[in-house]
């Protein structure tokens, strides 16, 4: 079984050698972009519901992971905005924000307050901290995940 | 195990090493995506095996230099941070490993998967029993596809 599964690895990383046969990467982006500003658009737009610009700024991969592991992708997420279940955000504010710029994508993390409640009034009020994906396609930046960590640091 | 794991690992260092060198060939053609997304899914199980196995020459090559990871709870590490955690003599793990990997994007220079990693043991002051989601990101820096983070969150919904 091991063998099998040496010998597989060794077959599937003599294949994927070929990613490696690239000219090398650009160098990593710097400056410019206003993550800051990116971070408070994105959320602003799903507290006040603003699924045009959602609907731009999420790429296709998008993946949604809550804290308790329910992942949406872009589809149902968006769909759940848009939907009767939508969930009444009355605050969505991020602090902290902190990028790490690696070329084509980039990891901003945050301590974002959530206020709110659900569509059949359980409240959704919390602290988190969020680990945000974002990738850069045709020269715009966009969402490709999220995961977010209900923050227990403090306690 | 061990020399199972030391094979793979040595493997999979060889054929990143020489693409360094590949990588400075002019005007290389394109990987087909649907190699970065079988590299990145190896490099998920490379990546938790090194963690499981306190691997620190693996982890040191594998993370990016600014990688960083969020811990179910909300605890942030950076690159020393994380290697440091899991070269802790208190920690303790009897279980580590990936399953339902599923590569989200893949460019000639990113990838981003999902998996569901089961963990058991206390690792960083948390104590994990069960299975948590992931979003992993890899990016290619010089010729190389190294860790750049990755968010972990304790999987409760079902």
């Amino acid at each position: 079984m091991k063998t099998i599964y040496v010998g597989t690895l060794a077959l599937v990383l003599g294949c994927a050698s070929l990613a490696f046969a690239q000219t090398k990467s650009a160098a990593p982006a710097t400056g410019g972009e206003d993550w800051n500003a990116l971070d408070h658009k994105w959320l602003d737009s799903e507290r006040t519901g603003d699924l045009d610009y959602l609907e731009k700024f999420f790429a296709d991969s998008y993946v949604l992971v809550l804290a308790d592991g329910t992942t949406y992708t872009k589809k149902e997420w968006l769909g759940i905005l848009s939907g009767p279940d939508r969930p009444t955000l009355l605050k969505l504010d991020p602090v902290n924000i902190k990028a790490r710029v690696f070329g084509n994508v980039a990891i901003l993390t945050d301590h974002t307050t959530v206020k709110g409640h659900d569509s059949k009034g359980n409240s959704l009020d919390g602290e988190f901290n969020v680990f945000r994906v974002v990738i850069k396609q045709n020269g715009i930046w966009r969402a490709t995940g999220v995961v977010m960590n209900q923050d227990l640091t403090k306690k | 195990m061990t020399r199972a794991y030391g094979l793979a690992v040595t493997a999979f260092l060889m054929i990143a090493s020489g693409g360094v060198a590949l990588g400075q060939a002019p005007k290389k053609p394109a990987a087909p995506v649907e190699d970065i997304a079988a590299l990145a899914a190896i490099m998920d199980h490379v990546w938790l095996d090194a963690a499981h196995n306190r691997d620190s020459a693996t982890l040191q090559w594998l993370f990016a230099d600014d990688f960083v990871e969020i811990h179910p709870g909300g605890d942030m590490v950076n690159k020393q941070q994380q290697i440091d955690q899991i070269m802790d003599p208190q920690r303790m793990l009897n279980e580590l490993h990936p399953d339902d990997i599923q590569v989200r994007y893949v460019s000639q220079d990113v990838a981003v998967l999902t998996d569901t990693t089961t963990i058991r043991g206390t690792s960083g002051g948390v104590t994990y029993n069960g299975q948590q989601r992931v979003i992993r990101v890899f990016v290619k820096q010089h010729g190389r596809w190294r860790a750049a983070g990755a968010g972990i969150v304790h999987l409760t919904a079902r």
